[in-house]
């Protein structure tokens, strides 16, 4: 059972193609790494099953439903953090939080409580615009995490954390998935942060998928296709470098 | 970096930020009317002006009563906003420039713009003039030198105006004061040219110029005419003033 | 509900201080001008709500419909300036109703903005003219007048806001209409249909029937700049 599945799901602009013909099986209860260099997609793909734009080909469902019928359905059980942190610069943390905890009618206390989880609780009362990069970034997760929603769409949520932060991070995605019941749909574009989080990766290069699957299963495939598989980071970039040559793109 | 090398840089800034689109289409929306209505000139005999420097004039005084200054306070906000939206002022004031000739360049492109603004304004009154010497068969084009002129009177007076619209735009942060302060410091132009301290406010310079114009184009008006002594001086310390308080506090609020 | 959502949005961008400040500002014209040239308006004909708004309700309209430009353009640059529209669009929440509580609040906010000058214009009456209570019927049609009046130019600039991401955008076409409304001809009844110019309107002095037909056009305005909106939403997520 599948609850994020695609069907040939394309996206063309006038002069290129962000995403080609991909289909992607995401597992209920499990954390999905979304895997590719910058500019490979993932963010489109993702932006697509928030409804931010439009596909120009194939189909997605989410939990279900099909977009675009049942968009707001979609959106009422996902949470989301997309790029850049999305926030209103003259209100406090806080007080960012509180509108998307009215939007989607939750409890008053799911707002300290996602504070609480990226821990921002004591800089709940500073002004957004004034958050350092890293506090940004972890406002944006708490509106993604608030509620504690079915389905979580992060991309490279660590992205601008320090070490620390990152490692917290890291920890609290992967344990998301037990405590909360929730299937998490993660991009990075590092390999080494994705082995340490998913159980199934999926490998984006130029718009195109070019693995799907479980880790020990990559490291199986590569070993036979003569790649290198001591470390895993040295087989995605061999993986990647292969698939450019192909399409006869200079690295 | 010298001033030269910064403006090409202030400039390239504004690139499709759609200002001169605004600024083309206010020019348009001024005209229209007076082509549609060019009949009108030849009914002003009480004002005893002619039929084409009537034409001339009600356009000019439209265009700086209101449209112009209003143009001018949303192409301040154009600059303010371009370097805030995505902190492209935290980067410029990292690099080695003077902050007060950053200020000072982006003053000019101010200036830039209210040139490109009276261009087009020119542009659109001899197109206008053309069309509507067809429809009335009645030469109402006036001479070029006497247009520049005009036009180059209207903008040197407009300086001390500008510089008091970039001190507004730079010293406070909140928009919706800036924007507010700037086009409701228009309004009232039009009671003070008729007072007489209208040297006093700078928002009522343009106006004031034109309306005086038409004071010596129309025999039987007499509106105030302007009186260098006290102007003058005033609006030099006006624009300097205004605009030394623009380069201390510029950049300001991203230094803290 | 979501009214004061949307007013919590606008917390520390000055928007209620700027519609205070412009309020008391229109409101000081018609005190300002009494105080000033009041032998000059004593001597005149007719009622003195009719005398007052005659004689400022050019400048006070120019005011409002400044303030609703420029408050409808800050209402949308809060939303876009930090990237905070595209947050909203992956919430389970309809673009369309964004847009319509915003447009509540700024009609609540032009009430309370017309009710400051309608403030003045009872002071003026009293002060001035020294008008007996019986002022207040005409004052109330006066102004709810003008307020019905108010309300397309409200939801058009609105829509001109939502449909730009660069404040300076929507502030120019919006400075360029409130200047082609000043421009446009007051006897032809069609352009002043022109939802820029409509708060120019003056209640008192029209005839009833001028009167409905402006009503009329105005609700119909408001159905079609609505609309305007919902499809506007439309083709945006087509074009995403």
């Amino acid at each position: 059972m599948y609850i994020i599945e695609t069907k040939k799901l394309t996206k063309s602009y006038a002069d290129f193609t962000a995403v080609s013909d991909i289909n992607l099986h995401i597992p209920k209860g499990a954390v999905y790494g979304f895997l590719g260099p910058n500019g490979a997609g993932k963010s489109t793909t993702m932006k697509m099953f928030l409804g931010l734009t439009k596909p120009t080909g194939g189909s997605f469902t989410i939990n279900g439903k099909k977009y675009p019928e049942n968009r707001m359905d979609i959106l009422k059980e996902v949470g989301s953090f997309i790029e850049a942190p999305a926030f209103y610069g003259n209100l406090s943390g806080e007080e960012n939080l509180e509108i998307i905890r009215k939007i989607l009618g939750l409890p008053k206390s799911s707002v300290s409580e996602a504070l609480e989880i990226v821990g921002l609780t004591q800089f709940k009362r500073r002004l957004a615009k004034q958050y350092s990069l890293g506090m940004k970034q972890r406002l944006g997760l708490a509106g993604a995490l608030i509620g504690t929603p079915p389905i979580l769409i992060l991309d490279e949520p660590t992205n601008g954390l320090d070490p620390v932060g990152i490692h917290e991070i890291r920890t609290l995605i992967r344990s998301l998935p037990e405590k909360y019941d929730c299937t998490v749909l993660v991009s990075s574009h590092l390999l080494s942060e994705i082995e340490l989080m998913a159980d199934r990766i999926g490998i984006l290069n130029h718009g195109h998928l070019l693995y799907e699957g479980t880790l020990d299963q990559l490291k199986t495939d590569a070993a036979s296709n003569g790649y290198p598989t001591d470390n895993l980071e040295d087989t995605f970039l061999a993986l990647i470098d292969a698939d450019n040559q192909e399409r006869g793109v200079l690295k | 970096m010298n001033l030269l090398s910064l403006l090409d840089v202030e400039f390239r800034k504004i690139k499709r930020s759609k200002i001169l689109f605004i600024l083309f289409a206010s020019t348009v929306i001024l005209w229209l009317p007076s082509i549609i209505n060019s009949d009108l000139n030849f009914t002003m005999q009480a004002q005893g002006i002619s039929p084409e420097h009537n034409f001339f004039i009600q356009g000019f005084m439209g265009m700086s009563w209101f449209m112009f200054p209003a143009s001018m306070v949303v192409s301040t906000v154009l600059l303010t906003q371009t370097e805030r939206i995505n902190k492209g002022l935290l980067k410029m004031l990292a690099l080695p420039i003077h902050r007060s000739s950053l200020c000072i360049a982006k003053f000019i492109v101010l200036l830039g713009l209210a040139a490109v603004q009276m261009l087009m304004m020119t542009g659109m009154y001899y197109i206008s003039a053309v069309i509507s010497s067809g429809i009335q068969d009645y030469n109402f084009i006036l001479s070029p030198l006497f247009i520049a002129k005009e036009t180059g009177l209207l903008f040197l007076s407009a300086i001390p105006m500008l510089a008091c619209f970039w001190m507004l735009s730079v010293c406070i942060q909140t928009p919706i004061f800036a924007i507010g302060i700037g086009l409701a410091s228009i309004v009232p132009s039009v009671l003070i040219i008729n007072t007489k301290i209208w040297f006093a406010y700078p928002m009522s310079y343009p106006f004031f110029v034109i309306t005086s114009e038409y004071g010596t184009l129309a025999a039987n008006l007499d509106t105030s005419q302007v009186e260098l002594i006290p102007w003058i001086p005033v609006a030099i310390a006006v624009t300097i003033v205004a605009l030394s308080i623009s380069c201390l506090r510029f950049g300001q609020a991203e230094r803290r | 509900m979501n009214v004061i959502m949307e007013f919590k949005k606008a917390k520390r961008t000055g928007l209620l201080p700027a519609f205070l400040c412009g309020g008391i500002l229109a409101a000081a014209v018609p005190a300002v001008n009494m105080a000033a040239r009041a032998e000059l308006y004593l001597t005149q004909q007719g009622t003195p709500v009719q005398i007052l708004l005659n004689a400022n309700w050019q400048v006070m309209a120019m005011l409002n419909v400044l303030l609703v430009v420029a408050g409808t353009c800050l209402l949308y640059h809060t939303e876009y300036a930090d990237n905070a529209m595209q947050k909203m669009k992956s919430l389970p929440v309809r673009e369309s109703s964004i847009f319509f509580s915003k447009a509540a609040l700024l009609i609540l906010l032009s009430l309370f903005v017309l009710i400051i000058e309608a403030g003045a214009t009872v002071f003026c009456s009293f002060h001035w003219f020294e008008a007996g209570t019986d002022i207040y019927t005409e004052l109330c049609n006066s102004y709810g007048y003008a307020f019905l009046l108010m309300l397309p130019c409200i939801i058009l600039s609105l829509l001109i806001s939502a449909a730009s991401k660069n404040m300076w955008v929507s502030l120019g076409i919006g400075v360029v209409c409130v200047f082609t409304a000043t421009l446009l001809p007051t006897d032809s009844f069609l352009l002043s249909l022109f939802p820029f110019a409509t708060p120019f309107q003056i209640f008192t002095g029209t005839d009833t029937v001028r009167v409905m037909h402006y009503i009329c056009a105005v609700a119909a305005e408001l159905v079609i700049f609505s609309l305007a909106e919902l499809i506007m939403i439309k083709i945006r997520r087509y074009f995403a």
